[in-house]
């Protein structure tokens, strides 16, 4: 009896040694997850302007909106943002009407040359897409795409279909026949059929999609810089990076336009992230 | 009309010859499937017309056009113009060779069904046939188009472009022609000239170490960290979640600029910090000495990567049945124990297809890398092939093709880096449902 209490009280004492360690790990962890944060933060609103005048302590210089106020009176920051959220959204929402009636056709229909196309989309998959820039450079110049909007949302659209189609087709095959074809006595055609059952039904892999190609050309660099010259059709990365380039050092600038962009998308992120991993264990695990 | 064709399958020899001759003919002169053989006729009728078109298209890919110096250069033939031009008319020919085959397969099909139903199709018939055909037709066509114009033409160019000598200062269109020049361009960067090999051996090698690297810290870290998440008895637990997970969140053009400016050697805040306090004396070139550069970048991966895998684990850890858990401590287990030799072996084995992917993600991670140092410092080679000491092979063809216009060798290292890619390829391939399933 005496001999499981002291079992016990040493099994507590234990614990408490483990959950400070762990706390002091999780600490350490976080202030080297978070400083880099921090001094963005401090520096969108410190006074000076190059890496060089914020201060080391953070907010020690006090407060400035001034950052904000520039951004959007002496740059394009407002106009960038704009051009960003049209391609990102556009691309958004072609990849998921483009990609699923490819999908569904895919899933549903048997035709010549269907096992071909499948094999060369996970073929494509592994390149990386810029990997032809040069081309695509050269083909947008042929069909008046160069310095456009749309036609780097294409470039992102095509990028984005062989990897999607796939995974798109994949949910759908799981999707029971017994729906469509129910429907089909009743009288519905394909496209009824996939846009009244089909779409709804699939609607966790098509919100996957939605996200990730909305998020995607939020961070895309090189694809923008090649396709999109003038100033004003810029997007948020070229813009960002511009602040901060070898020959101008406006690092506060860059801090307070970064801010803008980060936190709303980290809370998007945040919100998303339930559901994006469940997506992606899911794919690992599939048996 | 009096239909010649004997009802038993004895003429599929005759319908198939007919469809063979001209596309569609079958369909009009026997099947009496009026639209489809219209179709059929009409892309044939097309096709022809374009013939002479096609012809020089062809010629032009084989010869790249010849230098025309005295002529202006916007009248001047562009070797690259014809290039992807000769490319998009070698594609166009593959179609119309799969519609051929079609055509003709579809032909010997109706003549089957007719030999079924005893009798030719009408016209109502021949519209329906033709309507339920039409939804894949119009699903797949988009789809189909941008892969082809957009992914598989520019990818089947610049491997083309590894054996042409399209690279300035000479040979860049429109004020030079391009040539073809075989496999001189692999020989070059692969034993020719001393510098460009030592500079692709160098590369490459620390591509390969920078993903080996990079993978394996993230994927560690961000395991322990799930693990420890998971087993300790802080009520903190999803608070401190939140905080790992940030990193992950933020844009990598964001965070890869800020820590080059807190690393920076001269005004960078953290040496400015560790002076402050005595750390240090004077300051450290985080980015400026080629070794330490490759640390601190595999470093700053880590912060930017762990929290994906964390992510991972976790989802993977809850999947795991709770009833070994519990078979196991009805045995007797101790909690590292259960650790060892249930939960890190299950992990391990359901994440392990995802550590391949994340390898061949890493070999072409550029954001990583050109947004933290932009491929500095300089080192021996980087003048005469501007790659930088910690410049991976990708960021190496963005240089190559941006700055130095060579992209005669971008091309020659994306091949190599397919070749290289493409066993992984297959790997991730075997894993996907489809393949297991024998759907392909």
């Amino acid at each position: 009896m005496k001999d499981t209490l002291k079992k016990r009280k040493n099994y507590r004492v234990i614990e408490e040694i483990n959950t400070t360690i762990t706390m002091i790990i999780f600490i350490i962890i976080s202030l080297f997850v978070l400083y880099p944060l921090v001094y963005v933060v401090s520096a969108a609103f410190s006074p000076g302007t190059g890496i060089a005048s914020v201060n080391i302590i953070p907010f020690g210089d006090g407060f400035t909106a001034k950052h904000f106020v520039r951004l959007f009176t002496e740059t394009l920051y407002g106009r960038w943002f704009l051009n960003t959220l049209y391609i990102a959204t556009s691309t958004s929402l072609l990849t998921v009407l483009i990609t699923s009636i490819a999908a569904y056709a895919y899933s549903r229909f048997n035709f010549s040359l269907k096992k071909p196309f499948l094999m060369s989309y996970l073929i494509l998959q592994i390149f990386p897409s810029f990997v032809g820039m040069v081309a695509i450079y050269v083909i947008l110049l042929r069909i008046n795409g160069l310095d456009t909007l749309w036609g780097l949302v294409l470039v992102y659209v095509a990028g984005n279909l062989p990897y999607n189609t796939w995974l798109v087709k994949n949910y759908m095959d799981t999707v029971s026949r017994n729906l469509d074809e129910a429907a089909q006595i009743d009288g519905a055609g394909h496209f009824r059929i996939f846009f009244s059952i089909m779409l709804p039904v699939a609607k966790p892999v098509i919100s996957f999609l939605a996200i990730t190609s909305f998020t995607a050309p939020w961070m895309d660099y090189i694809f923008p810089r090649m396709v999109l010259r003038s100033v004003e059709k810029q997007t948020l990365a070229l813009g960002l990076f511009g602040f901060v380039t070898d020959k101008k050092n406006e690092f506060t600038t860059f801090a307070a336009g970064s801010l803008i962009v980060a936190i709303p998308f980290i809370i998007f992120f945040l919100l998303s992230q339930r559901f994006m991993v469940n997506s992606f264990s899911g794919a690992a695990v599939k048996e | 009309m009096h239909n010649p064709l004997p009802l038993d399958g004895t003429g599929e020899k005759k319908v198939v010859r007919t469809a063979v001759l001209f596309m569609g003919l079958a369909h009009l002169l026997w099947l009496r499937d009026t639209v489809k053989g219209l179709l059929f006729a009409a892309v044939e009728i097309f096709y022809i017309f374009m013939i002479p078109s096609i012809g020089k298209k062809l010629i032009d890919l084989v010869t790249l056009g010849s230098p025309q110096p005295e002529l202006p250069i916007k009248m001047r033939d562009n070797s690259i113009f014809m290039l992807i031009d000769g490319i998009l008319t070698i594609v166009a020919l593959i179609v119309f060779f799969s519609l051929y085959v079609i055509s003709v397969r579809s032909a010997r099909q109706g003549y089957r069904e007719y030999c079924r139903k005893k009798r030719p199709m009408n016209m109502g018939e021949s519209f329906s046939n033709i309507l339920s055909k039409a939804f894949p037709v119009i699903g797949l066509t988009p789809s189909f188009l941008l892969i082809l114009v957009l992914v598989v033409v520019p990818l089947i160019f610049s491997a083309s472009v590894a054996f042409t000598n399209y690279s300035a200062p000479d040979n860049i269109p429109p004020n030079n022609t391009v040539d073809w020049v075989g496999l001189a361009n692999f020989k070059t960067l692969l034993g020719g000239e001393a510098s460009w090999t030592s500079g692709f051996v160098r590369v490459a090698t620390w591509t390969v170490i920078w993903a080996f690297f990079a993978t394996l810290t993230c994927y560690f870290g961000g395991l322990f960290v799930a693990i420890l998440l998971r087993e300790s008895k802080i009520r903190l637990v999803p608070f401190f979640r939140l905080i790992f997970i940030l990193p992950y969140a933020v844009p990598s053009v964001v965070s890869m600029l800020v820590w080059r400016n807190l690393l920076n050697g001269t005004f960078g805040t953290i040496n400015r910090t560790l002076m402050a306090l005595h750390i240090i004396d004077t300051p450290i070139p985080w980015l400026g000495d080629p070794l330490l550069a490759k640390i601190v970048v595999i470093l700053i991966n880590l912060w930017a990567g762990f929290g994906y895998f964390m992510l991972l684990a976790t989802g993977a850890m809850t999947a795991v049945s709770q009833d070994i858990f519990e078979a196991a401590r009805i045995d007797g287990a101790s909690r590292f124990q259960v650790l060892r030799h249930i939960t890190l072996p299950l992990v391990l084995y359901q994440t392990m297809p995802l550590i391949i992917m994340s390898f061949t993600y890493n070999i072409n991670n550029f954001g990583a890398i050109f947004f933290l140092t932009g491929g500095s410092p300089t080192v021996a080679d980087s003048t005469i092939t501007s790659a930088g000491g910690t410049d991976i092979l990708v960021t190496w063809i963005y240089k190559l093709t941006i700055t130095l216009l060579k992209y005669n060798y971008a091309s020659v290292i994306a091949v190599l880096i397919f070749l290289v890619l493409a066993p992984f390829a297959i790997f991730n391939f075997r894993q996907t449902k489809a393949f297991k399933e024998g759907d392909l």
